[in-house]
């Protein structure tokens, strides 16, 4: 008897290590070809059509500042108003790439975010820098020294007579010659990467902290806080630091000086809608989170109905109350806050919905540790 | 009638105190200590010692234990370095006592620094480790008797294979039993997003979109749950039980991110064998390892008596009632149990719901009435700030973290509001709290909380 219940258990043993097996078969059985990477048609898009298409235009616009500061003619305000408007373009473009700080822009090297958008502009500092004619642009206390933010403020803090007048100066432009230099740098490291990195990223698989979809997603959301609490909360005084309330303060606006802060705005807000519908460069529709959240028949627990549907109405909410605005933020801060107050709730509605229904039919986890909860 | 009564006592007590073989705890105190040593050098070697007890500025505390506070760097590392020696000396049955109490003081110490980290794995280590310590589970195959031939023992009393027994059974009863509501019967739900989610899974993956699947895999877990602890202790099912135990373990383990859980439950549940399977086990080892068998000391067994025993019996009866009532506490009170979460954990509903919360806290300086969004990131790590969203008592402690930075800097007696949306099983978002209550002026305590509105 004693002996059957073993050669049972044997058995037993023996049935459970070929369950185990064919259960293994899906999950760790050799990976056929293509199409087996869940999300590489997301990423395809986004690496092909966004990422790689987005920093050449980046790359292109810094280099033609870089011309428009090579023949600046201080005596010539025709000289100062293209090379105003070559900054406003590269600002611009800067905010469809600002989302992508993951592999190559999060290297250390690069770190692109940090470098090239430290607003608001730390003035003094830049003066100091220039005064001074030496500097270390790598260290952090010059991150608001330089980037995007030192041009908005050399470009536009004064009138056009007196900027002229202050950009005779060989200092000045050798100064913002230096930020751009920098900044090219890194951008030019990013772009060398993606070469080799745009394989990793397209043929990433599953959803760990260094998946294509976590680093992805985690980096689209907290793009759009950024821009809700960084480019518009926090200057309108609707935010805290550390708790504590803070008031309005316009001067912490992103492009403060050229008073682009809304023409930013919604540049960042196109990009992440891009992202989301899969409209890449050049405006050819391919597959983005939209598809993937349609293909899982998601639905919205913020408001009625179809999820893919609900974010992209939401988003089109979001770029119209950023349009109807005429003058810059910091104008409207000042003069009409109740309606600064609607914009800000419409950008609050919107994060339920990426941070939780958008996340949880994508399945990436918040969480790096194992889970029994929910 | 008392008679009666009396007379069931004295059966129990005598069954709890008749002779059975040490092997079983033998076998169980390796695994443990095996599968206890694994899980430290996992938790290690993922970078989760960093990150949960060194990065977080803030931590939730059991209420309670507030008083339990992380170490810093070097303090939080030895402690794992102890875990590791304490679980591999529990293995090889060295220091036992010593190694089990130490391990079980150590890891319910990291368990109740961070009330985020919750997981009822942990709280069932943790009490297992508690039982450890009173086992006599180093009596024999360990180093201890090795070095003290004379502590050996061949016998040792049911309780001991027992209490570890209903441990385990209590974890898959209750788990089955909480699965016993109208969303996981007749709705599928959580298990139909879960499935969803993983419709791209090649072969199988078009069947998890199928609602009848969702609703098969909750029925049968449910039902596996609720009884294979029974079909366990029968000797005649138990092959077919274990069976089907590893097969659920493997599926939830493949599909969910639990961690070493099901290793560690599939491991485990071998104590429902019988002794002369563990001996065999143990011969088996011996022979893999060389060992040979110490020279047999007669009938030698290990029984407690007069007060010991007494106490013994009382312990155990107190820790059962505890174990099996505790998690009905929830019935005290009022309101949806999986929207308010009160009475929710030490319960083994694992696996059960599908929640998840968006939290905007607002600051208000009572004197100038200026108001402003706290960015949680400046507080909470992602994992806190997840799960501080959907659980009103952190959400409580963590208005009073804002507080008590915010008056560290100079701002007295702040109004603190919160807004938070949850979706529970897929539901539409709702308010989950009051956002007009000032949450700075609540304190924490057991009763219910009347600012969690209506689900």
């Amino acid at each position: 008897m004693r002996i059957g219940v073993f050669l049972a258990m044997k058995r037993v043993l023996l049935l459970a290590g070929l369950v185990l097996g064919l259960l293994c078969l899906p999950s760790c059985g050799p990976d056929g070809p293509e199409d087996d990477v869940e999300y590489s048609d997301l990423f395809e898009n986004v690496a092909d059509n966004m990422i790689v298409p987005r920093y050449a235009q980046f790359q292109s616009d810094l280099s033609a500042l870089e011309a428009g500061l090579n023949t600046f003619d201080a005596s010539d305000v025709e000289s100062l108003i293209s090379l105003q408007d070559q900054f406003k373009a590269t600002y611009l473009s800067w905010q469809s790439v600002s989302v992508f700080e993951f592999g190559p822009a999060a290297e250390y090297s690069a770190l692109l975010r940090v470098n090239c958008n430290s607003f608001p502009a730390n003035v003094s500092k830049i003066e100091e820098n220039i005064e001074a004619g030496a500097y270390h642009l790598d260290f952090p206390s010059n991150y608001q020294a330089k980037g995007l933010p030192a041009f908005d403020y050399i470009l536009f803090h004064a009138d056009q007579n007196e900027l002229l007048n202050e950009l005779s100066s060989a200092s000045r432009i050798a100064y913002m010659q230096d930020c751009l230099a920098d900044m090219q740098g890194r951008v030019d490291e990013v772009v060398n990467a993606w070469d080799t990195y745009r394989n990793t990223f397209v043929g990433s698989e599953g959803n760990d902290q260094n998946s294509s979809l976590s680093l992805l997603f985690n980096q689209y959301l907290y793009d759009y806080e950024k821009l809700k609490r960084d480019k518009f909360s926090l200057p309108a005084g609707f935010a805290t630091q550390y708790g504590i309330p803070l008031d309005a303060d316009t001067s912490l606006v992103e492009g403060h000086f050229s008073k682009m802060s809304f023409q930013l705005i919604d540049a960042n807000l196109a990009a992440l809608e891009n992202i989301y519908l899969g409209v890449g460069e050049g405006g050819t529709d391919g597959v983005g989170i939209f598809e993937k959240l349609k293909e899982y028949n998601a639905q919205s627990t913020v408001v009625d109905g179809d999820l893919a549907v609900a974010i992209q109405e939401h988003f089109a909410v979001c770029r119209e109350v950023v349009d109807q605005y005429t003058n810059d933020l910091p104008f409207e801060i000042a003069n009409n806050i109740s309606q600064v107050q609607e914009t800000s709730n419409a950008f609050q509605k919107m994060v339920p919905m990426i941070k939780n229904d958008m996340r949880s039919y994508l399945s990436v986890t918040v969480t790096l540790t194992d889970a029994d909860g929910d | 009638m008392v008679t009666k009564v009396k007379s069931y006592r004295a059966q129990f007590s005598q069954w709890l105190h008749a002779k059975t073989g040490i092997a079983p705890l033998v076998v169980f105190r390796i695994i443990f200590g095996l599968m206890m040593f694994a899980g430290t050098v996992r938790f290690w070697a993922k970078g989760w010692i960093d990150a949960l007890f060194i990065q977080p500025d803030n931590f939730f505390h059991y209420y309670g234990f507030e008083w339990v506070k992380p170490m810093g760097e070097f303090g939080m590392y030895t402690i794992f370095v102890l875990l590791l020696i304490s679980s591999l000396f529990i293995a090889l049955g060295l220091f036992y006592r010593w190694a089990s109490v130490i391990y079980f003081i150590l890891f319910t110490y990291i368990e109740l620094i961070d009330i985020a980290n919750y997981l009822n794995h942990y709280y069932f280590i943790s009490l297992v480790a508690l039982l450890m310590c009173f086992l006599p589970a180093n009596r024999s195959f360990s180093v201890d008797v090795w070095r003290r031939p004379n502590i050996a023992v061949q016998k040792v009393s049911n309780w001991t294979v027992a209490a570890l027994k209903f441990q385990l059974g209590l974890v898959y009863f209750f788990a089955g039993v909480a699965k016993l509501n109208q969303d996981w019967l007749f709705d599928a739900m959580p298990m139909s997003i879960w499935l969803q989610a993983k419709t791209h899974w090649p072969i199988v993956g078009h069947l998890f979109a199928e609602k009848w699947v969702a609703y098969s895999f909750s029925w049968m877990g449910c039902i596996f749950d609720l009884t294979v602890v029974f079909f366990l202790l029968s000797k005649r099912s138990r092959p077919f039980a274990y069976l089907a135990l590893v097969v659920f373990h493997v599926i939830t383990g493949i599909m969910f991110p639990i961690g070493m859980f099901p290793w560690i439950m599939i491991l485990a549940t071998l104590i429902f064998f019988s002794t002369d399977f563990h001996e065999k086990i143990i011969i088996f080892i011996r022979s893999k390892l060389n060992v040979k068998v110490q020279s047999s000391i007669g009938d030698n067994s290990l029984f407690l008596h007069g007060f010991k025993k007494k106490f013994l019996t009382g312990f155990l009866l107190t820790y059962v009632f505890f174990q099996m009532l505790f998690p009905f506490r929830y019935l005290l009170y009022p309101g949806d149990l999986f929207w308010t979460e009160q009475g929710y954990r030490f319960s083994w509903r694992v696996m059960l719901m599908e929640k998840a919360g968006t939290a905007f806290f607002y600051v208000t300086d009572p004197k100038t009435g200026k108001r402003g969004e706290v960015n949680n990131c400046q507080f909470l790590t992602p994992t806190q700030e997840k799960m501080m969203a959907t659980q009103p008592d952190l959400i409580l402690q963590y208005a009073h973290m804002i507080k008590q930075e915010v008056e560290s800097r100079g701002l007295k007696d702040p109004i603190i509001n919160a807004e938070v949306y949850v979706t529970l099983n897929g539901s539409r978002s709702k308010l989950f709290i009051d956002p007009k209550v000032n949450l700075a002026a609540l304190e924490d305590d057991l009763k219910h909380k009347d600012w969690i509105l209506d689900f």
